[in-house]
């Protein structure tokens, strides 16, 4: 499986970049809604998967968001928000979108692989794994 | 319309503790430790330090910062980005703060009771570097000791704001 | 700084017995990590320090927050999945059929935790039960102050982010400064009851559905049993029962029967013979 990985932040791509590798994922990487676009459509393989930040420069993640799925080629891709952008009136915005999940900053490993879990991107042993003390 | 509530010490307690315990200290063995109200003179660091901050405007008008000493940064950023402390590099730090800087404003916007806009990171780094916001007044500070090293989150809000609100 | 052995295996003992939770030496990390900040609240200078003050004056809160710090808490939203599913796709079609007459269902979540397990079934049966319909959920737990939290219905951002998916977030939730707090219906649907499974339950109107999941997994097989026969007393005949993904009623209380459900398993009392095939003599 396939996922892009949208965010300015180098830090949180560099999380994300851990938590997706474990599972599996061949990973593409994008610094803003644009770069992201270009790279996904201009790509053989469309991701299955894209993991979006809500603020950045030139295209945000709901103008993003709203270009997946307006395109064909792109409209079954699996889009999850990751942000900071916590209010409910944004969550409301972002599903209405488009968007098949959110996940507000901060959040555990675990957390995102439950979230992707409940999307069925995660093999069986994965999402079984179990955090102790 | 200018919003007349503020955070309080207690959301910046919870969005630390939350940070910390996802990225910083996952296994729950190396919190941000508060310090008592009257020991902010504990986080004056003597020494390179860094400061991160991001600005939230629209009906609410201010800054986040989340300074530390400059050992505390690359402590951050060795945790966030997986490395060894030696490994880290200047860059990797800035990276780093700044993103917390982000994620710690981004929550503390969203206790605003309207949905305002959150800037971009600024990270400065140098000796004796300390936030200083002359058109704003500190709401809120939140300061502790991370790996017996200072962390300062801070929450200041604009003066015309708060002329606003008293008018 | 390490921890001494004395403290270590106090704080082992305390863990194992309160929480079953095995602390094996090389961990002294992360007893000094995770009750350092229990530490300093206490004035002590260092984990050492404190663990000694506590052994000093032997005190029931300052142990259990010991054995909290100690915890990983593993309470997600809809946890495991399957359970949740089975509720709606098996035992709610079956229930509604078989309580037609009623049109009332009554659910116990009985290692409520922090609440998530019977808020998760409150959003469930929101969406599934039908027009007409009325639902109540009793949710206990051993610990006062889990019950004390979950019935403020409030949870953290982390809380939040672990299996709630986000549609039913924004319907049945609202944002209370840091924290989110559930919609005040979802909350009075939920009664709180601190409880203890091993002794004799109250006599309580029984129930259609109970949740017993990850609880008999903490327990020796002679309190499995007690706490099965307890709960049971409280099932109606008809009723399902659930467990933890790992547990079973098999070789501990073979009045019940394994059943599927989905692609779940729930737990049924067998139907009892009739009492005319018992010989007459």
């Amino acid at each position: 499986m396939r996922v892009i990985l949208v965010d300015d932040s180098r830090a949180m791509r560099m999380i994300l970049r851990r938590i997706v590798g474990q599972l599996g994922f061949e990973i593409m990487e994008a610094e803003d809604g644009q770069a992201a676009l270009e790279a996904v459509t201009n790509s053989e393989n469309v991701p299955d998967l894209a993991l979006i930040d809500w603020n950045m420069p030139r295209m945000n993640g709901l103008e993003l968001v709203c270009a997946l799925r307006d395109d064909p080629r792109t409209r079954d891709m699996t889009l999850v928000m990751v942000t900071t952008e916590g209010e409910q009136s944004q969550i409301v915005r972002a599903l209405a979108a488009g968007a098949h999940e959110y996940v507000i900053k901060p959040f555990t490993s675990d957390s995102m692989v439950e979230k992707l879990a409940l999307l069925g991107l995660v093999p069986n042993e994965a999402e079984n794994a179990q955090t102790g003390a | 319309m200018t919003l007349q509530t503020a955070p309080t010490i207690e959301d910046l307690g919870e969005i630390a503790e939350q940070v910390w315990s996802s990225y910083l200290d996952p296994e729950g063995v190396n919190p941000l430790l508060p310090f008592e109200p009257g020991d902010s003179e504990k986080t004056r660091t003597r020494g390179e330090s860094i400061c991160a901050s991001v600005s939230i405007t629209g009906a609410w008008h201010g800054h986040v910062v989340v300074s530390c000493s400059a050992l505390a940064g690359r402590h951050a950023a060795a945790a966030l980005l997986a490395m060894e402390v030696p490994e880290v590099a200047q860059q990797d730090v800035v990276d780093a703060l700044g993103e917390l800087a982000n994620i710690v404003g981004g929550n503390v916007k969203s206790t605003l009771p309207a949905v305002c806009m959150i800037s971009l990171p600024h990270v400065i780094s140098g000796v004796g570097v300390d936030s200083h916001w002359p058109a704003a007044t500190q709401v809120c500070e939140l300061v502790g000791e991370w790996l017996n090293e200072p962390v300062s989150i801070s929450v200041w809000q604009s003066r015309s704001d708060r002329a606003e609100a008293a008018s | 700084m390490t921890l001494s052995s004395t403290n270590f295996t106090f704080v082992s003992r305390l863990v194992r017995q309160e929480a079953s939770i095995i602390l094996e030496p090389g961990k002294e990390y992360l007893v000094e990590g995770r009750l350092l900040t229990l530490a300093r609240k206490a004035g002590a200078q260092n984990v050492d320090e404190y663990l000694q003050q506590v052994q000093s004056r032997p005190d029931p809160i300052a142990n259990h927050m010991i054995v909290d710090a100690l915890t990983t808490n593993e309470t997600s939203w809809f946890r495991d999945r399957e359970p949740f599913q089975a509720l709606t796709d098996t035992v709610l079609p079956n229930l509604v059929t078989n309580r037609a007459n009623h049109r009332g269902l009554r659910i116990w979540s009985a290692a409520c935790s922090s609440g998530q397990e019977p808020y998760s079934i409150a959003m469930l049966l929101e969406d599934a039960i039908p027009a007409g319909w009325r639902y109540e959920i009793m949710a206990s737990d051993i610990s006062s102050e889990m019950i004390k939290r979950a019935e403020t219905g409030e949870f953290s951002q982390v809380e939040m982010n672990r299996g709630l998916p986000a549609q039913l977030l924004v319907r049945h939730f609202e944002r209370h400064g840091a924290s989110w707090r559930i919609a005040p219906s979802l909350r009075r649907s939920v009664t709180f009851r601190r409880l203890n499974l091993s002794t004799p339950i109250p006599s309580h109107q029984p129930f259609d559905v109970i949740f017993l999941r990850n609880v008999l997994i903490y327990f020796d097989v002679s309190t499995k049993r007690s706490v099965l026969h307890n709960v049971s007393q409280l099932l109606r005949p008809d009723g399902w029962l659930f467990l933890g993904a790992a547990e079973t009623t098999i070789g501990i209380d073979e009045r019940f029967e394994r059943v599927p459900a989905g692609r779940a398993s729930a737990y049924r009392l067998r139907t009892p013979a009739p009492l005319s095939a018992v010989g007459k003599g």
